[in-house]
């Protein structure tokens, strides 16, 4: 016991014995963080654990319908049912924006919505799409369509009784992408007409690019992967920031004066990052 | 254990605005142009790796001006920033 509290003086707390300067700070220490920093980097990409065209997402159906549902529960209304055909529509017309290169609810040549679910052999009564690229989290996705107010309409229906979840990895525009396409719907009743519900109505971003090569495959996401990277890289951080937090305070505390970085510029630098890593989470939605 | 940590913050942030204030826009800019290419994952990491080179090249110039710059402190910069961009390169380009 006393020696794993002498250990971690040693590593956390300025003294003579590591030169006045916390050891988990010192350079050899940092050496070591940067190789294990690098080993993992080189391993999650040749272990390939992402996926063949390595997008690093964690989003999955299960998570998004039921995150979907909760949020309908929320809000006193029933929850949907997976309709295999909904789902069909879904990846079809996710595989159709990475072939026409097209991020946008209407495609270049005129397709809508409402052609992939009929397509798919699903007579509706009402219908409706939302879309999300480039999230890391199925939470980040759920939590950006209800904070749009047309997302969260369509979310909220309470016309809607079924719905299909489609998650595409692929290259859109030159960017490697992750789609996720939620197609809703409720059947028709005989003698019903037709309603369409558009999530942005008649305002297509329509980005064409002909001469992109479009490679495309459903994701199978590898589970909590991402979660695991994300976690590891916040320990790590957060290793490094209680570290500069001692070392500082007890520096301050006994007035050292000593060469060597500043803890302070470390730390700022490290809070940036941090800011940014949890940005980078948050993709967009039409 | 708060009023040490405080006292020799401000101390170090007074002695040094102008050079915190360049390491605080930089950080500004750096979330400013994140926020822009939200999604575009390569530019992503562009801007990541130039908030860190950036980092190091504030580091350097910090201790010219203040006539404590060693081997030792540059290496030091380096490293933190390295750590980073392979950290966050599994998250954002994998």
């Amino acid at each position: 016991m006393e020696k794993i509290k002498t250990f971690i003086h040693h590593l956390f707390i300025p003294h003579e014995e590591n030169n006045f300067r916390a050891k988990s700070l010192h350079t050899d220490f940092l050496t070591v963080y940067v190789v294990i920093a690098f080993l993992m980097m080189m391993v999650f990409k040749q272990g390939n654990i992402h996926d063949v065209l390595g997008f690093a997402t964690d989003i999955s159906v299960e998570k998004l319908y039921q995150l979907t549902n909760e949020q309908r529960q929320k809000n006193n209304l029933t929850t949907l049912s997976l309709n295999p055909s909904l789902t069909l529509a879904a990846k079809r017309k996710a595989e159709n924006m990475f072939q026409e290169n097209y991020w946008s609810h209407y495609s270049p040549d005129g397709k809508t919505p409402w052609d992939f679910i009929l397509g798919a052999g699903y007579k509706y009564e009402y219908a409706g799409e939302n879309l999300a690229k480039n999230f890391l989290f199925s939470n980040g996705v759920v939590d950006a369509w209800m904070n749009s107010s047309t997302h969260r309409d369509n979310l909220l229906k309470k016309e809607y009784t079924e719905v299909g979840y489609a998650i595409v990895n692929g290259v859109l525009n030159g960017e490697q992408t992750t789609l996720v396409v939620q197609e809703f719907g409720k059947p028709m009743v005989a003698g019903e007409a037709t309603k369409n519900i558009p999530v942005v109505p008649n305002k297509p971003m329509i980005e064409k690019n002909t001469e992109q090569i479009v490679v495309q495959k459903a994701v199978a996401p590898k589970v909590n992967f991402l979660n695991f990277s994300f976690n590891l890289n916040l320990i790590f951080m957060s290793f490094l920031i209680l570290a500069l937090v001692l070392d500082f305070y007890f520096a301050s505390k006994f007035n050292v004066i000593r060469i060597g970085g500043k803890n302070t510029a470390h730390l700022l630098f490290i809070v940036f990052v941090l800011i940014g890593l949890f940005m980078s989470t948050i993709g967009t939605i039409i | 254990m708060t009023k040490h940590f405080y006292i020799n913050l401000q101390k170090e942030l007074k002695n040094h605005i102008f050079d915190y204030l360049l390491l605080f826009t930089a950080g500004i800019f750096f979330l400013i142009l994140l926020n822009i290419f939200r999604g575009q994952r390569t530019i992503e990491f562009f801007v990541l790796v130039s908030f860190a080179f950036f980092y190091i090249i504030w580091g350097v110039y910090h201790h010219i001006v203040n006539e404590t710059l060693h081997l030792k402190t540059v290496v030091e910069y380096i490293l933190i920033a390295f750590i980073i961009i392979f950290l966050l390169k599994i998250i954002i380009l994998p």
